[in-house]
């Protein structure tokens, strides 16, 4: 197998500190130069959307299972990789490594999804 | 659209989502009064916030100077790092009492509202150390029953979580690793 060319990242470190604003273009461009914190927020926001939108499909089917939170945690990590990995592409050794980057609103993202999976499951099925 | 909520069987769970919602709102204006306005905490941030991203530079810069320096200037920007990051945490500790204060006195209005009643349904059953929680005062053995508690705990992590980061409040990245008593840091070698 070939070696994935990965994308070294200029860091934002102009000698003001200054973090430029952020801008929604560079959301899919894997040429965008990436903050540490700006990509962690975002990773966070993409793990809160995800939660939200599985507890609400979970909930209405309804899925019922500890399993489906095994899924929900599978599913959000592999989106999260994706977009960083693959639509980015950027070398995780620059913000801390893979760990770092997946662990970006991990536990929030949990309890929402249990939130809304348990919020609809209740009100739509009883 | 209130009478065709109330004729939900588990409709009580929208009051305690509700209600943390408006919790969450309050604490946050709270710590804003008390913490976040001040210019302390806003120096302290800014000064944490420097130090991390300079103490990142130098850890991923080549070679520029020696080895024992290097380490020295790593050294200086780590003190420099774990003392603002003691301050943050001593200066949220101070007014977190207050916050603290209100999420005890809503906690216990909401469980004098839901003591022993199931105010939702788990699709699935949860582990014994949580059912402890889940299961909490409800009477029965059904390990899908969910109590009050339960439901808080989520709204309060997800709901505070999220509008802390919405509106700017989250810690620093930088002090994640460290806190009001930091552990010895290995050397870069």
């Amino acid at each position: 197998m070939s070696m994935k060319e990965k994308k070294s990242v200029k860091f934002n470190l102009q000698q003001n500190d200054h973090i430029p604003p952020f801008q929604y273009a560079k959301l899919l461009d894997p040429d965008a130069s990436w903050d540490k914190d700006q990509l962690g927020d975002v990773l966070h926001w993409i793990r809160q959307v995800v939660a939200l939108i599985c507890g609400l499909l979970w909930g209405s089917v309804p899925l019922v299972g500890a399993i489906w939170i095994l899924v929900f945690l599978v599913l959000s990590s592999g989106i999260v990789y994706g977009y960083y990995a693959i639509v980015l592409k950027l070398d995780e050794d620059d913000f801390g490594g893979h760990g770092a980057l997946l662990q970006e609103g991990l536990f929030a993202s949990i309890t929402l999804f249990l939130l809304a999976w348990i919020l609809v499951y209740s009100l739509a099925h009883f | 659209m209130a009478t065709m909520l109330s004729s939900l069987k588990y409709s009580d769970s929208l009051t305690v989502v509700g209600i943390s919602f408006c919790t969450a709102f309050l604490c946050e204006g709270i710590s804003w009064l008390l913490i976040y306005r001040t210019s302390s905490y806003k120096s302290l941030r800014s000064s944490i916030d420097k130090a991390s991203k300079k103490l990142e530079t130098m850890k991923t810069e080549g070679p520029s100077s020696t080895k024992k320096s290097k380490t020295k200037k790593i050294d200086r920007v780590e003190t420099t790092l774990k003392e603002s990051t003691r301050d943050l945490s001593l200066s949220k500790f101070k007014s977190g009492a207050v916050v603290a204060v209100v999420l005890f006195v809503v906690f216990g209005f909401l469980n004098s509202m839901f003591e022993g009643k199931s105010i939702a349904k788990l699709p699935f059953s949860p582990a014994n150390l949580v059912q402890k929680m889940s299961h909490r005062g409800i009477p029965g053995d059904d390990p899908t029953d969910c109590s009050m508690a339960f439901l808080y705990f989520l709204c309060s992590i997800s709901i505070r979580t999220n509008l802390q980061k919405f509106l700017g409040f989250s810690p620093p990245r930088g002090a994640a690793n460290a806190g009001l008593f930091p552990m010895p840091d290995q050397k870069i070698n």
